[in-house]
């Protein structure tokens, strides 16, 4: 649409041409090669925190206390300061301006981990719900290692003796819901373990092999809408207990007295195993769909994502690859099961190349964002992006096997872990993907600038991003790690710079239009 | 496909325009007699591309990967050959048993 790099030309040109249909966000996003983060405030002044990300809408910051007990929410806001000389662009900012505070306002803080007891807030772990601006935090007790398995829970599962998930409105900080478990373990490192879609949330209890759904209402309610595992109906377990004839209860703690082969009163009772007596419901369905042969092999559901309202990706694999995405060693299957109907309608191994080639052509379907959520509907991705398409295809054409696995490691999808920014779109900027991406995991660190080069002609750098103002560290030992905050309109992103294994407060640096 | 034309009241026939001769069909000769000429309507000669009478057209539910997954499923389900059913379905106790295990 803009036949002209210059701003002022495509202002003029925005008020005549209208865009093709279907294209007026992509039209608008072009100005963004003309408002770059040019200008950098390094290692500036602000509280020791732990800075998670900006919430979608670009409303709040969210961030928590060096000591994992309070949320502390900032509003992003921008500089507001004049210069009366003649030739202004030739002047530096003003020291008083080059604050955190120019740009972020303080909220409100709320304390959610009880400082007499020993929790501590998750955090990797932040969802939004942009809809309604509430925001769900974790916290939880340290996790216990080497846990004997009881009841329904495997071995070899670490568990925390208290998981809390607090719905907070994010407005005022207040606290409106919480949902706690008591010994149980839920992989809450960037969001992997738990899925949010529209107003549903998905939590894949890794120990008690058990997916919970929940409903978030508008009136701020953590409704419990079902628990796929054990039982895969809401009225299996009334089925279950009212039949005399079925095995099934976890509760084997009653069972210890009895003999194996004792039939009392038409009651199959059976004394207590490593495994489960019956399956659980989940696993049932799993085993029956692949039981030609397949694989054998019980496998426990680890991970899950929405793929609409009814469908959900569930990951089974071995206990150790639930709690790691590391998809070398471990075998895994991924399967796609029917909530309403309870039938597993797809089963996948995690290297399966029709999986892949669906993951390739549709990986928007993947990422499935809330029809709420308008900038998430607009991120890059292989699926709607040339330039991201023809990356990975080159990559997979040297190694297909291993990528395809490396790919599919990726499934089922951590949610809300992609920045919506504009500066990511790879139809506007071509970057270094090692160094930089809309991924909001943090890298290892590096001293050269990280360049934003423009897609069209003439090609041109944009603008930077470096991590601090000298050429080099004095110390090339010192390993850091780097992580980027990019808000998701305005011009303006965090680099936050952190020193591994030293107690060293992180370098935080403001990226920003000047 | 035949084309009607009708009379109405002019839609065109009164606005200026710089040769008097245009829109001769729709406007009179005499500014006094009210022109009634309708736009060309037309009409079908058949019906061979008429939609069914009770179609109904909605968005499909399932998303297009949810699509595909299903009619993968659909085929490989097609093409898995069914097994016999065993002929022994209901034990003669008429109710389950216990299997004969060793825990």
């Amino acid at each position: 649409m803009f036949r002209r790099n210059n701003i002022a030309s495509r202002i003029f040109q925005r008020q005549i041409y209208t865009p093709a249909p279907g294209t007026s966000v992509y039209c608008a996003r072009r100005f963004y090669e003309n408002l770059v983060p040019s200008c950098t405030i390094y290692d500036v002044e602000c509280p020791d925190q732990s800075f998670r990300k900006f919430t979608d809408d670009g409303q709040y910051l969210i961030s928590f206390s060096r000591n994992q007990q309070d949320l502390v929410v900032y509003r992003p806001t921008w500089l507001s300061f004049s210069c009366k000389e003649e030739d202004c662009d030739a002047h530096d900012l003003p020291p008083k301006a080059k604050r955190f505070e120019s740009f972020f306002t303080h909220l409100y803080s709320v304390s959610l981990a009880s400082c007499n007891g020993n929790e501590l807030i998750c955090k990797d772990f932040f969802l939004y719900v942009e809809s309604n601006q509430y925001g769900i935090i974790a916290t939880s007790t340290p996790s216990i290692h080497d846990a004997a398995a009881n009841g329904a829970a495997i071995q070899g599962v670490p568990y925390v003796e208290k998981l809390t998930f607090h719905l907070i409105r994010l407005e005022d900080g207040v606290i409106l819901d919480v949902k706690v478990f008591h010994n149980d373990f839920v992989n809450l490192t960037h969001n992997m373990g738990v899925f949010l879609y529209d107003d549903l949330l998905a939590i894949a209890s890794l120990r008690n092999q058990t997916i919970h759904i929940l409903q978030i209402r508008d009136s701020g309610n953590l409704v419990d809408v079902r628990a796929i595992g054990a039982f895969c109906r809401e009225d299996d377990e009334l089925f279950l207990n009212s039949n005399a004839q079925c095995i099934a209860f976890p509760d084997k703690s009653k069972l210890h007295q009895l003999p194996g082969n004792n039939v009392q009163n038409g009651t199959h009772l059976s004394q207590p195993n490593q495994e489960d007596s019956l399956l659980s419901g989940i696993k049932q369905r799993l085993l029956s769909f692949i039981f030609q042969g397949i694989s054998n092999e019980e496998k426990d559901p680890a991970l899950v994502q929405f793929l609409d309202r009814q469908h959900l990706l569930i990951k089974f694999g071995s206990v150790d690859g639930g709690v790691s995405r590391n998809a070398d060693q471990h075998t895994a299957f991924l399967a796609v099961y029917n909530m309403e109907t309870t039938e597993i309608v797809a089963f996948y191994q995690n290297s399966a190349e029709e999986l892949y080639l669906l993951f390739e052509r549709f990986c928007d379907h993947f990422h499935t964002a809330s029809k709420n959520s308008v900038s998430m509907n607009f991120v890059s991705s292989h699926s709607n992006n040339i330039h991201a398409l023809e990356q990975i295809r080159s990559v997979k054409s040297k190694a297909s096997s291993q990528f395809m696995k490396k790919m599919l490691g990726s499934l089922p999808y951590s949610c809300q872990s992609l920045s919506p920014s504009p500066y990511f779109d790879q139809s506007l900027f071509r970057f270094d993907e090692k160094l930089i991406s809309a991924s909001d995991r943090p890298r290892q660190s590096t001293d050269h600038p990280i360049k934003f080069i423009l897609r069209r002609q003439p090609c041109s750098l944009k603008f930077k991003i470096k991590l601090g103002p000298e050429a080099g560290n004095a110390d090339g030992r010192t390993k850091k790690i780097a992580s980027f905050l990019f808000h998701p309109f305005l011009p303006l992103a965090l680099s936050i710079q952190q020193t591994l294994f030293l107690q060293q407060p992180s370098v935080v640096n403001i990226h920003f239009r000047g | 496909m035949r084309v009607v034309w009708h009379l109405m009241g002019s839609m065109l026939g009164d606005w200026p325009s710089c040769d008097p001769h245009n829109f001769s069909k729709l406007r009179r000769a005499d500014p006094s007699i009210p022109s009634r000429m309708m736009p060309a309507t037309y009409h079908r000669t058949h019906s061979r591309t008429l939609p069914p009478p009770d179609q109904v057209i909605t968005t499909e539910a399932k998303n297009i990967l949810l699509r595909h997954i299903y009619r993968s499923a659909e085929e490989e389900n097609d093409l898995r050959p069914k097994r016999a059913a065993t002929k022994h379905l209901i034990p003669e106790h008429g109710c389950k048993q216990p299997r004969a295990t060793s825990y």
